[in-house]
C-alpha cells in the first residue's frame, strides 16, 4: 500500500490483514485449480457454491426446534434419529450441499435441555459444527479461546455470554471430537403459549442451539437489540 | 462388526497412550475415568483415516465407538464449577480400558 492519498492515515493503527497463508489454504487452492483445469467445475461454479454455502444460516435448526416444541411425536423422532428427522424440514444431512456426503460430519444428534441439564457444544480439536442445520459457525466458536476454555471453565465462559446457572443445573459440555455433530434443543420459554411454529422459529436463534444462550419471547435476532427493546 | 467390549454404565479410563501421528483423543481425557453413556456405530478409527484409509477397502479399521461422560471434577484439578457438571466426548474402543475398581464413582 503506497501512501499516495492525501488523507490522514495516522488516526488509527493499520488494520492487520492476515498475510500468512496456512498449508490448508495452499492445499485447497492447489486442488481447486487442478479441478478447474481438468474441467470438473468452473471458477463460476466454485464461486456460486461458496456464495450459497456461506449463506446457509441457522433457520434449519430453528425449524427443527420449533416443530419439536409443538409436535411431541416429531420431538421423539428428532431425539431418536436426528439425521432422519431433518428430512422432515427439507434438510438431507447426508447430502447437505447436493454434491454428495461430506467426509467428516455424518452423524447428527440433538441434545435436549431439561430443567436440570444444560447442554453446550464445542470442538476442542478444530471447529466441528452442525453446518447443514446451523450454517457457518460464528467466528468466536472457532477461536482457541472458546475451544480451550469452554471445556475447562464452562460456567465462566457461559457467564461471559450472560448465561448463569445455579448448582441445581448440570452444565454438560459436548466436545464433538469424532464423527458426530450436535445441536442443542433449548427449552421452550414462558410467554410463548399459543404461538405458531413460525413465531417460535424466530426466537430459536443460533446461539440458543450452540448452548451459549436461552431463547426469550422478546428476542429474535432479526433486528438490533435496541429495536427489540423499543417494541417491548 | 466386532462385539462390544463395554456396556452402558461401565466405568472406563482413557488410555494414556503415545501418539506419534494423528489422533482425535484429546490430551485432557487421557488417563481420566468416566462412564459409558451411549453407543456409537463402528467407525473407521481416525488414526487410519488420517492416512487415506477411509474404508475397509483401503485398509481402514472399523471399531466400536462410545460416548464417555466425565465428571468435570475428575477431568480438571481445582475445577471451579459444581460437582454435577459433566463433559461428554466420543472414544474408540482401543483408547479405553476398564477403570480400576478402586476409582471412586
Amino acid at each position: 500500500m503506497s501512501q499516495t492519498r492525501d488523507h490522514d492515515h495516522d488516526a488509527h493503527a493499520p488494520i492487520q490483514g492476515s498475510d500468512q497463508v496456512s498449508e490448508f489454504e495452499i492445499l485447497e487452492k492447489a486442488v481447486r485449480e487442478l479441478a478447474i483445469e481438468k474441467g470438473l467445475f468452473s471458477e463460476e461454479d466454485h464461486r456460486r457454491f461458496s456464495e450459497w454455502a456461506e449463506s446457509i444460516g441457522p433457520s434449519g435448526g430453528s425449524k427443527l426446534v420449533a416443530k419439536a416444541w409443538t409436535d411431541p411425536d416429531f420431538k421423539a423422532r428428532l431425539l431418536a434419529d436426528g439425521t432422519e428427522a431433518c428430512k422432515e424440514v427439507g434438510i438431507d444431512w447426508l447430502d447437505p450441499t447436493g454434491t454428495g456426503p461430506p467426509s467428516d460430519y455424518t452423524y447428527f444428534y440433538v441434545l435436549q435441555n431439561t430443567p436440570t441439564v444444560h447442554n453446550v457444544i464445542v470442538c476442542t480439536l478444530c471447529s466441528c459444527y452442525p453446518r447443514p442445520v446451523l450454517g457457518m459457525s460464528p467466528d468466536w466458536y472457532r477461536t482457541p479461546n472458546y475451544r480451550r476454555r469452554l471445556v475447562r471453565w464452562p460456567r465462566e465462559v457461559l457467564a461471559e455470554f450472560g448465561l448463569h446457572f445455579g448448582p441445581d443445573v448440570e452444565v454438560r459440555v459436548h466436545d464433538s471430537n469424532q464423527k458426530s455433530r450436535f445441536m442443542v434443543m433449548p427449552m421452550r420459554p414462558e410467554g410463548t403459549e399459543g404461538w405458531t411454529e413460525e413465531q417460535l422459529e424466530a426466537i430459536v436463534t443460533r446461539d440458543t442451539m450452540i448452548g451459549v444462550a436461552l431463547p426469550q419471547a422478546d428476542w429474535t435476532a432479526s433486528g438490533p437489540p435496541s429495536a427489540a427493546k423499543a417494541n417491548a | 462388526m466386532s462385539a462390544r467390549k463395554y456396556a452402558i454404565g461401565d466405568r472406563v479410563t482413557v488410555r494414556d497412550a503415545t501418539t506419534l501421528f494423528h489422533t482425535r483423543t484429546q490430551a485432557f481425557t487421557r488417563g481420566r475415568t468416566g462412564t459409558i453413556v451411549e453407543f456409537r456405530p463402528d467407525w473407521v478409527i481416525p488414526e487410519d483415516e488420517a492416512w487415506g484409509r477411509d474404508d475397509a477397502e483401503r485398509g481402514g479399521r472399523y471399531e466400536p465407538f462410545y460416548v464417555v461422560r466425565f465428571r468435570q471434577v475428575d477431568l480438571w484439578p481445582n475445577y471451579t464449577g459444581f460437582d454435577i457438571d459433566t463433559l461428554e466426548t466420543e472414544a474408540s474402543e482401543r483408547w479405553l480400558q476398564p477403570a480400576d475398581p478402586e476409582t471412586k464413582e
